[in-house]
């Protein structure tokens, strides 16, 4: 009996021995805290990657746009975006992977006593210009959403705020954004901000043709609220290429562009050429058509049918350029912000200059940017088709005919500008499974996450289907 | 490894010393049924340690103490007998067949042996002859139909995971397999599969780790089913626990069993696709011909002739015409015999199926086994190699185990035991949606004129990747693979491989006080490491990589454990426990792979990667509970029972200050047939049970505070991103109640007999994941929230129908229906996503539906529930993906065994059957719209091929979809059937999952012992014919066999590029010595 005492108090003081064990579930391979900018540099790259991946299950405005056509299958092309749930994967980069990390990097700069105020408030205003982008990047794509409950660790329903009230909003906080951008400071380093490398007076430049480009999208909404935005921005928005907002990706893995991506390493050749963009480039004897397009295995420029099967050896296929490793994105540019500027001249705002020097300054930007030569550019805009004088239809239609070809490579924007300004007339797809989408649908898992406020706002915005018109959308 | 086999001798020869006594019985030990005395029966005195057995004529010897009082003979097929030593030296016994007598002894929670007729909970028992007698190589795949209330799920992969549930999935989204105790030891049957892998992705079915168990060493099964079975393993019993003993020699002397094996297997061919003959490669007849072809001048000489649309991995193209002669895939590879040549237009000779080869394995065991008074020990060897029916893919198992115990002074024993296996892995099947799987191909993206035996030909000429499916053939830049590698360099070139080496044993002492109260102090460890390495050849479709993972997995577990048995009084005892349990784990890992290519091919290192390498993913998860515990049993007169178990944990993963839980169980049993004994003889007995208990659950590791996720270096710039899931500082533990009554009973003389039980469980305040609006700026948060009910029946029966001295027939009946209902997720959600997987398709918790409902596009029905044909003619699909379409629970489950033995001979069959439930295939849903099946040619209402043209004549192709158009009359108008042709919902794909499938069949022959006694130390041959999943009897899911599943989890019911089912036949020798 002694021994098996001895022997049990053995085994129990051998239990008895340890530490808090709360301590073992610490992670201690991933950090809890990091820096502020490494976060604001995640978000920007995750921007970037949404608005220029080709994957059909993310960005398939291309084949919206009639600028790209699928070889073999046509789900996307045809407007099913529910099979491949593109809206939900839209929305949550948006939410989950650019907003939700500017919001923390913004929480953490601000929380940070010690950190020069200069510098602090230039990080705050960029943080911000990049949060106005990705709002005002899902309120022009589905109308009505979380926006002031949104990002909230406490909230988990979050309601829909009303888009038009949005996006007043962005242009209120862009305001502020560029008035507290202050080129005596710093902001983010150069390797920490990868579009401007820490250049705040691009920044500001940046800025200021947001909030001309946001403005404009109200103008047949608001012409009192664009005109005084519109003309707040001209002075102050992006003058030069060497202005323009890009995301400049490197040619190693894994920082390639989503492009080289999704066509030379996934090495399947899906896409090709859309029928719509190569005969107008074609009709307009176009320096870009042989900078954005390869041709046929007969050395011809013919553009795919959208929504139906294309034989790849028979049509052309995107040009190299394009897809090239370190091929740089676009977020904005010089070329948009003159095609602005002549619009709003159209639209009688007090902007500098008239809109045949901004549609003119436009075209030869874009031509110089693909490649093409000053006389290029000048013996285009000598073509009756193209120059502005002579070109055919309303201002809206010239501009969007121009602006629909320069915004090439640009999916998002230019579904915009398309479902804006109405022109060109894009041809229906083979087998489209809708009209025109005039949106997207709200995430098919909002129904059963936040179905309240999900019921509530597609109520408001007139039905959540592709074809409801946003509210900016008046034609 | 000398040193070890040396210390083993010397351990055995210390077992096998004697020991004084001082009195001896002898007898005589005979069958109640043919009188005839039974050799090998042990013979032990209650309360002494060693033993004795009878001799071939049946005869023992023993010696016992003075103070000696109850006399135990057993034998394995035979009721365990105890009678009182009296004054008398001799006392013989006549043993009855046990037959799943209630008076069968048991193994219960943390090794408890008790009597089967005091159990107050369900508990079934399998005889490790039941499960190696097909000689799979899995332990738990075999128990498949042999256990009410366990439903086993095994997909077709070579050496893949089973998913083992016990009376219902009782957690939304953490863990529900059962836990596996090997003597004692909790073994971890984790799978680590990649969550990419389970939802249909790609990757391979690394298997579970009970494949690890070796099922030779296995002496019996016993699953406890219920919480109140389980309560002393703490949280991780609320699953079930089969609870698994290992052999054990049972009588003096030494022995030694050989068993070797073949079995050779084939693909069930009802398990695969049959192809349509009529049309081959395109997505439509169009093309530059207009007639189906492209137009190539293949010869340079400026003429273009017709070429096969290689890039187009479906068959709705052009008819097969011998006559026509086109140029094929081979007519571009340099090397074919066809190259520049052109080929009659014809359906292949050799069809997908003739990929698959013949699967051989061998199995081969040996296992010493001796026994003392002073102890036992084992030694076993088994090596299993398992090559599969896809080519260069095979499994080798290398599994040792040892055993042994020692009585050290007459009150201390020590044992030991230890299992060290060694799994092999190289070219497991790729699994799901990918180029590495092949039936992805098979069985969704083909053309039916594509020869397979040519494409076997094409890669082994020069080992070159010449695919069918060139992506361009008008240019030398476009030879190469559109989509789709030659399979048999998918096989030979982008193999993985893996090794699994583990330990599982204990050590333990076991000291009796005195003969009340037995006090065991056990250490007991599982560990194991392993090592993949998945790569992609340079030159393939996708880009070259390889990747590896190192993962180590170990737990610890101390045990001090007292147990008390004392008779209170004449009629009362009371058997009680008192313990503490330190479990200690940690998973220890690293997964690094290239990025971009290779640059040297063929060199299969993370170094040779083209691209800057990202950071490896690292885990290191640390885990401790601590928990103690108390149980006690009061047995009045051996037929009234009151069980009652107490245990408090405290887990590490919780946050700290709510870090410990306690939970408890009673149950009660009484056994009635004791006062019926003298009035009606025909109820050999009967047992009535009800009991009661609670279990609580800890966080799964790490989910109580947010870290942030490093993400690739961009150039010099760093990358942090904020997690997806978030995580919660205040989480709650779980909770599992359930209850349950049953009853056993066994009528004339147990010739027939039945175990039934109702429960119901409840798992409240689950710790899960949640999904959110993504709008949160996350997409999951961990919660407390959800409630699932699972109540459900199970019965087994049990009967000899025939017994007599040459001919027995027994039959055993397990039946299971399980019903579960999700009544509360998180406040006002109605659904949970468990997974998602491709096409819209999802799996989810779904409020006020059963656990696990599938979800995707539908039918748009009427108001008369009529399907609604849109103005196009086709049916009308619904925009949303959330319309539930099928559940992936059955309605039953059941198997049924039968075996009969006529002297020397013994035939024994399971069939196994599920009923209802459904299966949703990616594979039928992407078959339909490529063509490839038989259901897409043929002819329509007119008597026309239904891919001719429609038109408004008597000719005309097309279909006339079945349905209503939108303002209710009968659907006319007749449709295109092809790729481009929107046809069929998603719901069309969800099938009904019903089997009824002979599963096992074995025929053995037994040497007369008169004809081998004269053969010298031989002491039994066996012969035995098996074969395993020989013939799916009945089925609803077409070409798969609706049982094939992606892998173990909670996330089943979902088929993608499944495997066919191999049927197996072999042979077996069984040896003892």
């Amino acid at each position: 009996m002694k021994k098996s005492i001895i022997f049990f108090a053995m085994l129990v003081s051998l239990a008895a021995c340890k530490k808090n064990i709360t301590s073992l579930n610490i992670d201690t391979k991933r950090p809890s805290e990091v820096p502020a900018a490494t976060l604001f540099s995640y978000a920007t790259k995750s921007y970037s990657d949404a608005v220029t991946s080709a994957s059909v299950n993310t960005n398939v405005f291309r084949f919206t746009t009639s600028q790209w056509a699928m070889v073999t299958y046509q789900d996307e092309a045809q407007y099913d975006f529910g099979t491949r749930n593109i809206p939900q994967a839209w929305w949550t980069t948006m939410y989950r992977e650019v907003l939700q990390n500017l919001t923390q990097s913004s929480t953490i700069i601000k929380a940070n006593a010690t950190l020069n105020a200069g510098i602090k408030s230039n990080q705050l205003a960029i943080i911000d210009i990049m949060q106005v982008l990705a709002f005002s990047t899902l309120v022009n794509t589905f109308g009505n959403v979380p926006y002031s409950q949104a990002i909230d660790q406490q909230n988990l329903f979050p309601k829909y705020d009303d888009a038009k009230t949005i996006s007043l909003d962005l242009l209120k906080r862009l305001n502020i954004d560029i008035s507290q951008l202050n080129t005596a400071s710093a902001g983010f380093s150069a390797s920490e901000d990868l579009i401007f490398q820490g250049d705040i007076a691009k920044w500001i430049k940046f800025g200021n043709s947001l909030r001309m480009q946001q403005a404009l999208i109200l103008a047949d909404a608001d012409n009192a609220i664009a005109k005084t935005a519109v003309e707040a921005s001209d002075a102050g928005a992006i003058s030069a290429d060497a202005d323009n907002a890009t995301f400049k990706y490197l040619a190693g893995a894994p920082n390639q562009n989503p492009l080289f991506v999704d066509i030379v390493t996934g090495g399947r050749g899906d896409y090709v050429a859309a029928k719509d963009l190569v005969d107008k480039l074609l009709a307009l004897a176009d320096p870009r058509l042989s900078q954005y397009f390869g041709t046929n295995s007969n050395g011809a420029y013919v553009g795919g049918i959208v929504g139906q099967v294309n034989t790849i050896s028979a049509v052309s296929k995107p040009g190299t350029k394009v897809y090239a490793a370190d091929a740089p994105t676009l977020l904005m540019d010089y070329v948009e912000t003159e095609f602005n500027r002549a619009e709003a001249a159209e639209r009688g705002y007090a902007v500098s200059g008239n809109a045949q020097t901004h549609y003119n300054n436009a075209i030869t930007a874009s031509i110089l940017y693909w490649g093409g030569t000053a006389t290029d550019a000048s013996t285009y805009l000598a073509n009756p088709l193209v120059s502005y004088t002579t070109a055919s239809g309303t201002w809206r239609e010239k501009i969007g005919v121009q602006k629909w070809i320069a915004l090439y490579n640009r999916p998002f924007n230019c579904w915009t500008e398309l479902r804006r300004l109405d022109f060109p007339k894009i041809t229906a797809p083979v087998g489209a499974k809708s009209g025109f989408p005039n949106r997207l649908s709200y995430p098919s898992n909002e129904q059963q996450l936040n179905g309240g406020n999900y019921s509530q706002a597609s109520g408001a915005i007139g039905g959540d289907a592709v074809t409801t018109k946003l509210f900016w959308d008046k034609f | 490894m000398k040193k070890l086999l040396k210390s083993l001798f010397i351990l055995m020869f210390i077992a096998v010393n004697a020991m004084a006594q001082d009195r001896t019985i002898t007898g005589t030990v005979t069958s109640s049924e043919d009188k005839l005395p039974i050799p090998g029966v042990s013979i032990k005195i209650q309360g002494a340690t060693g033993g004795t057995s009878t001799s071939a004529d049946g005869k023992f010897s023993i010696k016992a103490s003075p103070d000696a009082k109850i006399i135990v003979f057993s034998s394995i097929g035979f009721a365990t007998q105890s009678k009182p030593i009296g004054s008398s030296n001799v006392i013989n016994a006549v043993l009855s067949s046990d037959a799943n007598a209630l008076d069968e002894v048991v193994v219960t929670a943390l090794g408890q042996v008790r009597k089967k007729n005091t159990l107050s909970y369900a508990a079934q028992q399998v005889k490790g002859e039941e499960l190696t007698q097909t000689r799979s190589s899995n332990a738990a795949s075999a128990l498949s139909g042999k256990v009410s209330g366990l439903q086993i799920i095994q997909g077709n992969s070579i050496g893949g995971s089973t998913n083992v549930v016990i009376r219902g999935s009782k957690s939304l989204t953490g863990n529900n397999q059962a836990l596996f105790v090997v003597d004692g030891v909790p073994v971890d049957n984790s799978n680590n599969n990649s969550t990419n892998q389970r939802t249909g992705r790609g990757g391979y079915d690394y298997g579970n780790a009970a494949a690890d168990i070796n099922p030779d060493d296995i002496e019996s099964v016993n699953v406890l089913k219920g919480a109140a079975a389980s309560a002393l393993y703490g949280s991780r019993g609320a699953n079930g626990v089969i609870m698994i003993t290992t052999k054990s020699r049972k009588s003096k002397g030494m022995g030694i069993t050989v068993n070797s094996g073949l079995t050779i297997g084939t693909i069930d061919k009802s398990t695969f696709p049959e192809y349509q003959t009529e049309y081959g490669a395109g997505y439509s007849s169009g093309y530059e011909s207009g007639d189906g072809f492209l137009l190539i001048d293949v010869q340079g000489n400026g003429v273009k002739e017709k070429v096969v649309p290689t890039s187009e991995d479906a068959s709705y193209g052009a008819k097969f015409d011998p006559n026509l002669l086109v140029y094929q895939w081979d007519a571009f590879d340099p090397y074919s015999p066809n190259y520049k040549k052109k080929t009659p237009w014809v359906a292949a000779a050799n069809n997908p199926s003739t990929f698959y080869e013949t699967a051989i394995s061998n199995n081969n065991n040996i296992i010493f086994d001796g026994a003392s008074d002073k102890g036992t020990f084992k030694l076993g060897y088994t090596r299993s190699d398992d090559r599969g029916t896809l080519p260069n893919s095979k499994i080798i198992k290398n599994i040792l185990n040892f055993g042994s115990t020692y009585q050290i002074t007459d009150k201390l024993t020590a044992s030991a035991l230890a299992n060290y296996s060694k799994v092999e892995g190289l070219g497991r099947y790729g699994s799901g949606y990918s180029g590495l799987n092949v039936n992805q191909n098979f069985r969704q993206w083909y053309q039916t004129n594509v020869d397979m035996m040519a494409q076997k030909d094409a890669y082994f000429r020069n080992k070159q990747n010449v695919s069918w499916n060139w992506a361009d053939p008008s240019t030398p830049e476009g030879l190469v693979p559109k989509y789709t590698d030659n399979y048999y360099w998918t096989r030979y070139q982008n193999y993985q491989n893996d090794t699994r080496s583990r330990i599982f044993g204990n050590a333990s002492l076991n000291y009796k006080a005195t003969d009340w109260l037995n006090i065991l102090g056990r250490v007991s460890l599982d560990t194991y490491n392993e090592f993949q390495e998945e790569r992609v050849a340079v030159g393939s479709q996708g880009a070259a990589s390889y990747a590896r993972t190192d993962r180590s997995f170990n737990e610890t577990n101390f045990d001090l454990i007292a147990n008390f048995d004392k008779n209170v009084t004449e009629k009362l005892n009371l058997k009680a426990l008192l313990g503490g349990n330190i479990r200690k784990s940690l998973l220890n890992s690293i997964f690094s792979t290239t990025n971009g290519g290779l640059i040297v091919p063929g060199l299969y290192s993370i170094s040779n990667s083209v691209g800057a390498v990202a950071a490896p993913i690292e885990n290191y998860q640390p885990k401790e509970v601590d928990g103690f515990f108390g149980g006690a049993t009061l047995t009045y007169d051996e037929f009234l029972t009151l069980d009652g178990t107490f245990r408090r944990d405290k887990s590490s993963t919780l946050p700290e200050g709510g870090n410990a839980y306690n939970y408890y169980s009673v149950a009660g049993s009484w056994l009635f047939s004791k006062q019926l004994k003298d009035k009606v003889d025909w109820i050999s007995s009967g047992k009535l049970r009800v009991n009661y208990a609670t279990v609580g659950n800890d966080a799964p590791w790490g989910s109580t505070k947010n870290v942030y996720t490093s993400q690739n270096l961009f150039g010099s710039s760093i990358l942090f991103a904020y997690p997806f899931t978030t995580n919660n500082p205040s989480l709650k533990p779980e909770k599992t109640e359930s209850s349950e009554i049953g009853i056993d009973m066994a009528f004339l003389n147990n010739r027939i007999g039945f175990d039934a039980s109702y429960y119901l469980t409840k798992t409240k305040n689950q710790i899960i994941p949640v999904a959110v609006s993504a709008a949160t700026g996350f997409t999951n948060t961990y919660v407390n929230a959800g409630v699932i009910r699972n109540n459900g029946v199970e019965v087994s029966l049990y009967g000899s129908p025939i017994k007599t001295q040459n001919f027995s027939w027994n039959i055993n009946i397990n039946w299971t229906k399980n019903d579960s209902k999700v009544l509360e997720l998180y406040n006002d959600s109605k659904n949970l996503q468990l997974a998602s997987f491709q096409a819209g398709i999802s799996v989810n918790a779904t409020l006020g539906q059963p656990y696990g409902t599938i979800q995707g596009k539908d039918y748009v029905y009427n108001a008369n529930g009529q399907k609604v044909i849109g103005a196009d003619g086709y049916y009308k699909i619904t925009s949303s993906t959330t319309n539930v379409i099928g559940n992936i629970n059955p309605k039953w489950i059941g198997g049924i065994y039968n075996s009969f033995k006529y002297k020397n001979v013994s035939l024994g069959f399971l069939i196994d059957i599920r009923s209802g439930g459904n299966v949703w295939s990616l594979d039928q849903f992407y078959a339909t719209y490529t063509g490839i099946l038989p259901n897409t040619v043929g002819l329509n209402d007119l008597g026309n091929p239904v891919r001719n043209p429609v038109t408004n004549s008597g000719n005309s192709g097309g279909v006339i979809l079945d349905g209503v158009t939108e303002d209710g009359q009968v659907n006319t108008k007749r449709v295109v059937i092809d790729a481009n042709s929107p046809t069929l919902p998603q719901s069309a794909f969800s099938y009904d999952a019903s089997y009824v499938k002979l599963r096992e069949a074995t025929l053995t022959y037994s040497f007369p012992k008169a004809m081998i006694s004269k053969w010298g130390p031989i002491k039994g041959i066996d012969l035995s014919v098996f074969g395993r999943n020989l013939w799916i009897i009945h089925k609803n899911l077409p070409y798969s066999d609706p049982e094939e599943n992606l892998s173990s989890g909670n996330a089943q019911g979902i088929q993608s590029g499944a495997y066919p089912t191999t049927r197996t036949i072999g042979i077996n020798a069984k040896l003892s010595f």
